[in-house]
């Protein structure tokens, strides 16, 4: 009941707000951009899949920002949190209430963005569209929103100054997306493992740091989207498709279920980390 | 059961000591008014008593239940007006309330609540960024109404309001009093405490430097009243110095004034100067709150009273006292 109070509550109220209207808005615009553009020079329309996981991957967690670093941050910051808290709703619910609501937001937004894709991949491709993929696309795509918006409430639970969550959700989007999958040629997960491993005068090896690089919920995500291209990995017609997902190695990490385990362990293990600390954190 | 009951309640913040070997006792049915300067440590009391923060050490029982074990169970039945507080901006104040109702899973109707608090059901649909301070302290107030608590904690809650708001606050009080609901009822404004409160306790720089009834406190600390008289004739001498209780006296035309320490010494004085002259007219100031509130809190009594907390006794031995005869 609680629960339900609270999570009627922010729902209505971001709903209202442009935050809202302006993720699902900004998302789909840029998705149905890529989707026509990539028309140009490719028949099937799961093809503009990996152009759109990729804007996924480095752009989409700037759109979230905005819908989830106040989350609890900016009722601690206004007071409002004493409207919740006042009332017999524990830490707990307002906390996931605060969680399911963002989260909610995010995947409506990836489910219509993934929609707008199918339904103009439908009028613009030559080829017949396959859904099947769309909607694999679509639910992984979920898991890693669903995946970055609890790690972002929850740098959001454990401040309490809006400048404070803003600072932490920036630097979580750079060190988990660009600084990870090495997207800086020197500021980088492989710069940092090679010195360091210089230092100690040891060796990492190649299936090492593949576990260390597909430890991140970023990194996972395009990892974890290997379904969405079975059948046509590894037979030559997709070169870039064959580089991402053709593998070296029978390590676990390859699997796409070990992707989708990391992305669901850093949403959960952010959310109750984060939890403890706000279940004793002095309020007011 | 006391509504309130704290004992050796203790809260540090690293170095600062914010509450200090806090024991108050808030009877069931009462108002009480919360009283201290800024930073003397009556939000962070107010912040334990709902659970936001956690005593360093000392007990806390709100409505019978620990806080710090059963706070859900506690907010159950408590009412809050808290100070500093903004709204969801976009969610109008008849969700507001609606939030509680279901929060606490009550059956009221919101827009009765809203209309108690007279707020007008039009501006109810509006969304609360777009209330003025006082309309957000009326939709507040319809919030902490909901579910009839058995303990109400305001906070400030004239902040903001208009006179006809204020008078409906306390016309409020009076009625949830009369249902049998307890006020613990925190101001900046001295009069309006002076006005719906039975008890008070007066906070200074952590420690409960008063607790008692506000006739008491002004015995206490000697502020009793200023009685003033206009003669036909001033005596001379006057004679009124040597009356029992009677700090001061001066003259000033022909009215004759007198600082008394204590109730039954302003007869005393009307009586003494009925025998040597015609009184025309006279006039009773008591020593206001605030006086009571500045010698409690400005140090004439080294801030050191020590508070008796058992209501059974009504009565604080108060060092403020000894201030307050020198005062």
């Amino acid at each position: 009941m609680s629960f339900t109070a609270v999570l009627r509550d922010d729902f209505t109220n971001s709903r209202r707000s442009y935050v809202v209207l302006g993720v699902i808005g900004a998302l789909t615009a840029f998705v149905g951009l890529i989707v026509y553009q990539v028309a140009d020079y490719q028949a099937d329309a799961f093809r503009a899949l990996v152009d759109v996981s990729f804007f996924f991957f480095l752009v989409f967690p700037l759109i979230l920002i905005p819908l989830t670093y106040l989350a609890v941050a900016g009722d601690r910051e206004r007071g409002s949190i004493k409207h919740a808290l006042g009332l017999p709703n524990t830490r707990a619910e307002y906390v996931a209430a605060k969680f399911v609501s963002r989260a909610s937001v995010a995947t409506v937004a990836v489910l219509v963005s993934t929609f707008v894709a199918l339904v103009l991949g439908a009028v613009f491709y030559t080829d017949p569209v396959d859904p099947l993929r769309f909607v694999t696309f679509a639910a992984i795509t979920a898991l890693f929103v669903v995946s970055l918006t609890a790690v972002f409430v929850a740098l959001s639970t454990v401040t309490s100054r809006r400048s404070r969550a803003m600072f932490g959700v920036i630097a979580a989007y750079f060190v988990l997306g660009p600084f990870w999958f090495g997207f800086l040629p020197v500021v980088n997960l492989q710069t940092i493992v090679d010195t360091v491993a210089d230092l100690l005068g040891v060796t990492v090896s190649d299936e090492t740091f593949g576990y260390l690089q597909f430890s991140s919920p970023t990194t996972a995500y395009l990892a974890g989207l290997e379904p969405v291209y079975e059948g046509v990995v590894g037979n030559g017609e997709y070169p870039r498709i064959d580089q991402n997902y053709v593998d070296e190695t029978d390590a676990l990490y390859t699997n796409p279920w070990y992707s989708w385990l990391v992305m669901t362990a850093w949403g959960a293990v952010a959310l109750v980390a984060s939890y403890a600390r706000f279940r004793v954190a002095e309020l007011g | 059961m006391a509504a309130i009951e704290t004992n050796a309640l203790n809260k540090r913040f690293g170095e600062v000591h914010a509450v200090s070997d806090l024991d108050l006792t808030v009877e069931s049915g009462e108002v009480f008014g919360f009283l201290g300067p800024n930073g003397a440590g009556k939000s962070t009391t107010i912040n334990i008593l709902l659970g936001f923060l956690s005593p360093s050490s000392g007990k806390v029982r709100v409505l019978g239940k620990d806080v710090t074990e059963q706070s859900r169970a506690v907010r159950q039945r408590l009412g809050l007006l808290p100070e500093g507080y903004e709204p969801y901006p976009n969610l109008t104040g008849r969700e507001h309330v609606q939030s509680a109702i279901r929060s606490k899973g009550a059956d009221d109707d919101p827009d009765a609540l809203l209309d108690r608090v007279g707020l007008d059901l039009d501006d109810a649909g509006r969304p609360a960024k777009e209330y003025s301070t006082g309309m957000r302290q009326r939709m507040t107030l319809a919030v902490s109404l909901v579910g009839d608590p058995d303990l109400l904690i305001f906070d400030e809650p004239s902040s903001g309001l208009d006179p006809d708001g204020v008078s409906l606050l306390r016309e409020i009080i009076r009625e949830e009093t009369d249902r049998g609901a307890t006020v613990f009822f925190s101001s900046h404004i001295l009069e309006e405490v002076e006005k719906v409160c039975d008890r008070v306790g007066i906070l200074n720089e952590g420690e409960l430097v008063a607790l008692d009834t506000i006739d008491n406190l002004r015995d206490q600390v000697a502020a009793g009243a200023t009685v003033s008289a206009t003669l036909d004739a001033v005596p001379d001498p006057l004679e009124v110095e040597s009356v029992d209780g009677v700090r001061t006296t001066s003259v000033d035309g022909d009215t004759v004034t007198a600082e008394c320490t204590t109730g039954p010494a302003k007869m005393a004085v009307l009586r003494r100067l009925d025998e040597r002259a015609t009184v025309e007219d006279i006039s009773i100031d008591e020593a206001s709150l605030e006086a009571l509130f500045e010698q409690y809190t400005n140090g004439s009594g080294d801030g050191e009273a020590t508070a008796e907390a058992d209501r059974g006794t009504e009565s604080t031995t108060a060092a403020a006292a000894t201030g307050g005869e020198s005062a």
